[in-house]
């Protein structure tokens, strides 16, 4: 009788799994969507957060990223991909979070988010920790650079509150340094974010950004692409990652 | 047995039905069978292994999330590049959705797509499927795609792969995944497509 017991719950239960399929994690609201909060963390990014990085580790975790994002993380200066060296450790952990939860659609990027690529939250705060050691890009991609007054003032009224005086953005509060990152990076995240296509965005810098022209748009993220980072953090021109040779 | 016992034994069996016939439909439709009754290897081979055109793709071994994507896709009207429409689409709409999967899994089934330690000839096009980032996704050698929806490339016919490479490129197909490959096309100039196609064809 017991046995009989048993084994109907044990089916009962089998069905149940069947039914409801893959257990998928939890995608969170997007800007624009009521009740959605910018940053309000959760999931895998606070469990990385919380770890010990190791930036030894990271290193073989970087490996994948160095296919796309190049041995020295610098991307591409056609903007196809970011640099992603210089950039802070716990905007890497968020944005790799969210794209790993589907907060931020990336179909490129998506299987390089993976647990099954990079590894669990321990990778991911290893690897930001890694691009934590990479020297910067002193030759990114940059715009025309015919309306840079317009653009330094736009950035004054408008950037620098949250991106910081030259764009350095600030680690504590998630906000990426966007100096001396590529040109068409800048515009295609821009406009990602002006037009509700990147769900993660921060709805203050959405709104701020409506009223901006083409003109103002070109011309405030040439004059960020040409702020410089920190001396002690750029490479000089030609290195080469000893890491991967 | 008592009468309550036998109630629990009959529920349990049926519960256990239910649980099978929930998980698995496509156990109905015979890949196999399907592959010859709709006309599939008049085209791609027996065991879809070798084409009757060197612009029809191997199929044999190929991952079946990839292939029941590109069959939904066809039937759906959402690829429609090359022979889809023409060709392909008046038969697979003919073709219920399991029976797709039930074909989708039987080549999968015929793998592997390529021999694991397949290797392809040195020279500009395996220089190019690296230095334009198509192994990250594709894997060494075409040889091991990153998810179970890309598709194996290694040893694929080479008309094919570089018909796809420019209708990716241009726009002229964009189901499935190739959200994730058009982005990247670019980098890759037109006139380079006909060395990485070569150098796939060749890996073996």
């Amino acid at each position: 009788m017991k046995t009989v017991i048993r084994t109907l719950a044990v089916a009962a239960a089998a069905t149940t799994i069947f039914t409801v399929g893959a257990l998928a994690a939890e995608k969170g609201k997007s800007v624009g969507e009521a009740g959605y909060v910018w940053n309000s963390g959760g999931g895998e990014e606070d469990e990385a957060l919380k770890l010990k990085p190791n930036a030894k580790a990271g290193k073989d975790v970087f490996e994948v990223c160095s296919a796309c994002h190049q041995p020295e993380g610098w991307g591409l200066t056609d903007g196809t991909f970011p640099q992603l060296a210089g950039q802070h450790f716990k905007v890497i952990i968020k944005q790799l979070a969210d794209i790993r939860a589907g907060n931020r659609d990336n179909p490129t990027m998506y299987p390089f988010a993976l647990p099954s690529q990079i590894g669990g939250a321990q990778a991911v705060a290893d690897v930001a920790a890694y691009i934590q050691t990479l020297k910067m890009n002193p030759e990114n991609g940059k715009g025309e650079g015919n309306d840079l007054e317009l653009g330094k003032k736009l950035f004054a009224e408008n950037c620098a509150k949250c991106h910081g005086p030259n764009g350095e953005g600030n680690n504590e509060k998630f906000f990426p340094r966007i100096q001396a990152q590529h040109y068409a990076y800048l515009m295609r995240q821009y406009e990602s974010i002006k037009g509700g296509k990147r769900r993660n965005a921060n709805p203050d810098m959405v709104k701020q950004i409506q009223h901006f022209t083409e003109r103002d748009t070109k011309a405030v993220l040439d004059y960020v692409s040409r702020l410089p980072a920190p001396a002690d953090k750029v490479a000089p021109k030609g290195w080469k990652n000893p890491d991967f040779q | 047995m008592h009468s309550s016992q036998k109630f629990i034994a009959a529920a349990a069996a049926a519960s256990v039905v239910a649980m099978l016939a929930a998980a698995a439909p496509a156990l109905a439709a015979d890949g196999k069978a399907l592959f010859t009754a709709k006309g599939c290897v008049a085209c791609h081979g027996v065991e879809g292994r070798k084409p009757t055109l060197p612009t029809y793709p191997r199929l044999a071994g190929q991952n079946p999330d990839y292939l029941f994507q590109q069959l939904s896709d066809i039937k759906g009207g959402n690829r429609t590049n090359g022979q889809t429409v023409a060709v392909m689409k008046p038969i697979v709409s003919k073709i219920a959705d399991d029976e797709l999967r039930a074909l989708a899994d039987y080549l999968g089934s015929l793998g592997p797509f390529a021999v694991a330690d397949a290797k392809g000839p040195d020279g500009p096009g395996k220089q190019l499927f690296l230095t334009k980032t198509c192994f990250a996704c594709h894997g060494k050698e075409g040889n091991k795609p990153v998810l179970k929806n890309y598709p194996f490339t290694a040893g694929q016919n080479k008309a094919y792969l570089l018909q796809q490479m420019k209708d990716i490129k241009s726009g002229k197909r964009t189901n499935g995944a190739v959200s994730a490959m058009a982005p990247v096309m670019h980098l890759v100039p037109d006139e380079d497509m006909p060395a990485i196609a070569e150098y796939l064809s060749n890996v073996k």
